[in-house]
């Protein structure tokens, strides 16, 4: 399965996904993105450097000290619910999501776990 | 479309057309109608971020395989039905004056009326450090061949905000709820927390010596912790709301949250996520 097609299936099987986008956190690029949300090349700049800064200290370091290596990350504003997700293998790689606010994290995080590996190691 | 913005939306283009994807993962990037299959495995080239193995593979019988990264060829690892491969094989980097020898190989390779797969894998020698090797660009340049064809389609416009509300409407949706009431909306998997600044100043729960480390951490780190809560936020002050986890629905995980000028630095356990995030759904309600 193609990463478009990837993305596609997460955003079919949780329609509380609005947008699910593939990211190299390196480049600071997102690579491609599925979802009924409309955006930007600005908007997709912009929630890649929310993944970049999830991921950064200081609050990285103290979940490092803490806990171990943080793979997940979840930003909620006054209007949205961003997940991010870093691969476990190739750390660049990672899933920027936006989703609505009734998202059940239980059935969704370890559904674009394996998608982002899936991805990650399909090339 | 700008310059700066057109390899960008050529990538998300191509990456989100229809693909065939064939038993063994071979992706078929060129069909046999296609005027140009040189040009489509420049851009598959192109496309290729990371460091990979592509193996590109012509229906004809031919196929070579390069190791790629950041948009550059880097080497020539496998090579087969193709005369005159044998100088780029043997570099450990591809140099300019191979650049020849391997256009004249992707030329045999990518012949129109054939089709033309791809097959991605690890890269072999390491190669994910080398900054060096040929520019796709350079082979593109000479072939005359545009890696940015993006077609007349022009990105759709978005219907609604990512992430950016007025910061009044945001103030208004908050008001009369303080950083207390969040914590109190998580529960009991919020086993311990302490606030810093505004109307909760200097607030805590749980085992001391849990917070106690989160109360030095602070101590050291508010000023950067605020500055990367106001980098993930539409405004500096906006309301946001941090979690931090291996997985974040098991183990445990940090969360981080800014209301009124109060930051809650906590710790949350198990799958406590999902009642944090239904706590802070809650303070929109």
């Amino acid at each position: 399965m193609g990463v478009a097609e990837s993305l596609g299936s997460m955003v079919k099987a949780f329609p509380q996904a609005r947008l699910v986008a593939f990211a190299d956190l390196s480049s600071r690029m997102i690579l491609a993105s599925a979802g009924p949300m409309s955006v930007t090349q600005e908007h997709l700049d912009r929630l890649c450097n929310a993944a970049r800064t999830s991921f950064d200290d200081p609050l990285f370091s103290l979940s490092v000290g803490a806990f171990g290596e943080p793979h997940c990350a979840v930003v909620m504003g006054p209007d949205s619910v961003r997940l991010f997700l870093r691969s476990d293998t190739e750390p660049a790689d990672a899933l920027c999501c936006i989703c609505d606010p009734g998202i059940d994290l239980a059935a969704f995080v370890p559904k674009i776990r394996e998608t982002l590996e899936s991805i990650t190691h399909g090339g | 479309m700008n310059n700066t913005t057109l390899p960008i939306l050529a990538r998300l283009s191509s990456l989100q057309a229809d693909i065939r994807v064939l038993p063994g993962g071979a992706r078929v990037i060129a069909e046999a109608h296609d005027r140009n299959p040189v040009a489509r495995l420049l851009r598959a080239a192109n496309e290729t971020m990371l460091a990979r193995s592509l193996e590109f593979v012509s229906s004809a019988g031919p196929a070579l395989t390069l190791d790629v990264a950041g948009r550059r060829l880097l080497r020539l690892t496998a090579s087969h039905g193709l005369a005159g491969a044998e100088s780029c094989l043997g570099s450990e980097v591809l140099e300019d004056e191979q650049k020849d020898d391997l256009i004249k190989l992707l030329q045999a390779l990518a012949v129109p009326g054939k089709e033309l797969r791809v097959i991605s894998g690890p890269i072999g020698r390491g190669g994910a450090e080398v900054s060096v090797g040929l520019p796709v660009a350079l082979l593109a340049d000479l072939l005359l061949i545009d890696l940015n064809d993006v077609g007349a389609e022009e990105p759709e416009h978005e219907a609604g905000d990512v992430a950016s509300p007025a910061p009044d409407r945001a103030a208004i949706r908050f008001s009369g709820r303080s950083i207390a009431d969040f914590a109190t909306g998580i529960g009991p998997v919020l086993v311990a927390w302490l606030s810093r600044g505004g109307q909760d100043d200097g607030r805590s729960e749980g085992p001391e010596e849990m917070v106690s480390h989160l109360r030095d951490f602070l101590d050291d780190e508010h000023a950067a912790v605020i500055g990367q809560l106001d980098l993930m936020s539409a405004q500096e002050g906006d309301p946001v709301c941090l979690m931090l986890g291996v997985t974040l629905i098991d183990g445990h995980s940090l969360v981080c949250a800014r209301l009124h000028g109060t930051v809650l630095l906590g710790v949350i356990e198990g799958g406590g996520s999902q009642a944090a995030l239904s706590a802070w759904r809650g303070l929109m309600a």
